[in-house]
């Protein structure tokens, strides 16, 4: 009888501990785990810096700069890196599509996990796969220093909304990822604004005018932007949830953003 | 009162205990509700349970399951809808399948944070069924409002999945394909419809939208359907409730 109770004690340690030592692993979001350095496979990450200037990324060349100059600094700077990123089209310049930007994949994270096979399974071109998802979410979702991002009550700080305080922390609700694109990774029609004008447009709407909406509109400097933790209101996209109150760094974090955005390896 | 706070208190402790010992620990749950925010449980119709019945799979059938949900509602004072349990059967001889999605009404669905958590955008689950389940190519890539900060349980509190402090429950029963209907393959992918805590196996989905994909209603198998088979992979036997009206 004791020596039941002893093995069937022994049992339940082991199974409450497992749990635990794989809690243990997890970081809070935002920090950066200890002496790791990203997988050899690293061909996605989540920028963990934003550029600073709302949606003037200075364009798709200045966006994919950024991507190869943080994996550069973690020493992954040997692949060839772009943003996911789309552009609408302007008189004599076609529209260019995120998803035709980022190779073929597979792509892997930090950590060495696939986020995705292929573009198909990226996007969930079909039915199957849309329903299935790809391997995005909270826990694999990280940047190219291994970060979680911060999302929905991680901090639950007022001052997220604040730029002021989010540029002084690493732990503010940060997991709106500028795409400008919609769910199938393609770039919208041209007639409003969903990429801050091509990634060029730093501007607030005017004052006075409606940008209490999160919805693209007729002269409303906005982008498109989705969540690599499945976790925010609008749907749980990872490319395509809903846009934002302007393109000014000051009206990101206002929805829960500061203007990071993915970034791929093509090669 | 004292009394039965008690039990409640050494569980605490002895689940936050292991996690104390760890450095790093920490919860990515996040503050579940904000405190002093007014409730209005009443205006919900949508919850996952905080509690299964205990039994693995053995829900006692559809009717069990949606008196699971009856009882863990009105105990909230959300009892004034009716309730049904999202989980479909399949077919047996004289008996036709049972889809989830024809027994939870028509929608729209809100959780439990409807008068809790300020914009509609946190508290709104899904408009009507084609946006629920993705009916077409563009909802299915967009997906629905169900994910791990909206699918709460009947007491407005998130259910703990990977990264959470155990128990991880995200493994949510629903014996449905992507689509919310029946399978309709030998195999059995509902407890024997919600009546096996032994043999078998049940669809589950995540409510965190995380593993295997990230499907809230059809992302794997269980590999039995004893309650410790449920638990060992993270689940509890928890399902999704829907007001009908």
């Amino acid at each position: 009888m004791i020596r039941i109770k002893t093995s069937a004690l022994l049992l339940s340690c082991t199974f409450s501990l497992a749990p635990s030592l794989l809690v243990g692993q997890v970081l809070r979001p935002g920090e950066y785990p200890r002496g790791e350095k990203p997988s050899p496979m690293m061909s996605y990450f989540v920028t963990s810096e934003t550029m600073g200037d709302g949606g003037n990324l200075g364009g798709l060349a200045g966006a994919d700069a950024h991507c190869q100059q943080l994996a550069t600094a973690v020493g992954a700077g040997n692949r060839t890196w772009h943003a996911y990123l789309s552009t609408q089209a302007r008189p004599g310049q076609p529209a260019v599509n995120a998803r035709d930007r980022i190779g073929t994949g597979p792509w892997y994270n930090f950590k060495g996990e696939m986020i995705a096979q292929d573009l198909a399974h990226l996007h969930g071109d079909t039915m199957e796969l849309a329903h299935q998802g790809n391997n995005l979410n909270k826990l694999t979702g990280l940047t190219e220093k291994g970060q979680i991002v911060p999302g929905l009550y991680d901090y639950s700080d007022p001052r997220d909304n604040d730029w002021n305080y989010a540029k002084t922390t690493r732990f503010s609700t940060r997991h709106e990822m500028l795409t400008g694109t919609r769910t199938d990774g393609t770039a919208f029609p041209d007639s409003v604004d969903y990429t801050c004008n091509n990634w060029t447009s730093n501007k607030s709407p005017a004052p006075g005018t409606p940008n209490g909406n999160l919805n693209a509109a007729e002269g409303k400097p906005n982008a498109q932007i989705g969540f690599p933790d499945r976790n925010g209101g609008g749907s749980g996209s990872w490319n395509s949830a809903h846009g934002t109150r302007g393109c000014a760094q000051t009206d990101l974090p206002k929805t829960h953003g500061i203007g990071l955005f993915y970034c791929f390896a093509t090669n | 009162m004292t009394k039965r706070q008690t039990p409640f208190v050494i569980l605490s402790t002895l689940m936050l205990a292991p996690s104390f010992l760890l450095a790093q620990n920490y919860n990515t749950q996040g503050v579940t509700p904000p405190p002093g925010s007014p409730v209005s449980p009443a205006r919900m119709t949508f919850f996952v349970t905080s509690a299964g019945i205990g039994k693995g799979g053995d829900l006692g059938g559809l009717a069990g399951a949606d008196a699971h949900c009856q009882k863990l509602a009105a105990a909230v004072g959300a009892g004034g809808h009716t309730w049904h349990a999202y989980l479909s059967t399949q077919a047996r001889p004289g008996q036709p399948a049972v889809n989830a999605r024809d027994r939870i009404g028509t929608g729209p669905w809100f959780n439990y944070s409807y008068a809790q958590l300020g914009p509609p955008q946190n508290a709104f689950i899904s408009a009507d069924l084609g946006d629920l389940h993705g009916d077409t190519l563009v909802q299915a890539q967009r997906g629905n409002n169900l994910f791990k900060q909206s699918a709460r349980n009947e007491h407005g509190e998130v259910i703990h999945g990977p990264g959470d402090t155990p128990p991880i429950q995200h493994e949510i029963l629903t014996g449905s394909n992507w689509d919310g209907r029946a399978y309709t393959d030998n195999s059995d992918h509902t407890c024997n419809n919600w009546t096996s805590s032994s043999e078998g196996s049940a669809r589950v989905g995540h409510s965190d939208r995380i593993g295997n994909g990230s499907s809230w209603n059809s992302s794997n198998d269980t590999n039995s359907c004893t309650q410790s088979a449920l638990e060992s992979k993270g689940g509890a036997g928890l399902f999704y409730c829907f007001a009908i009206n």
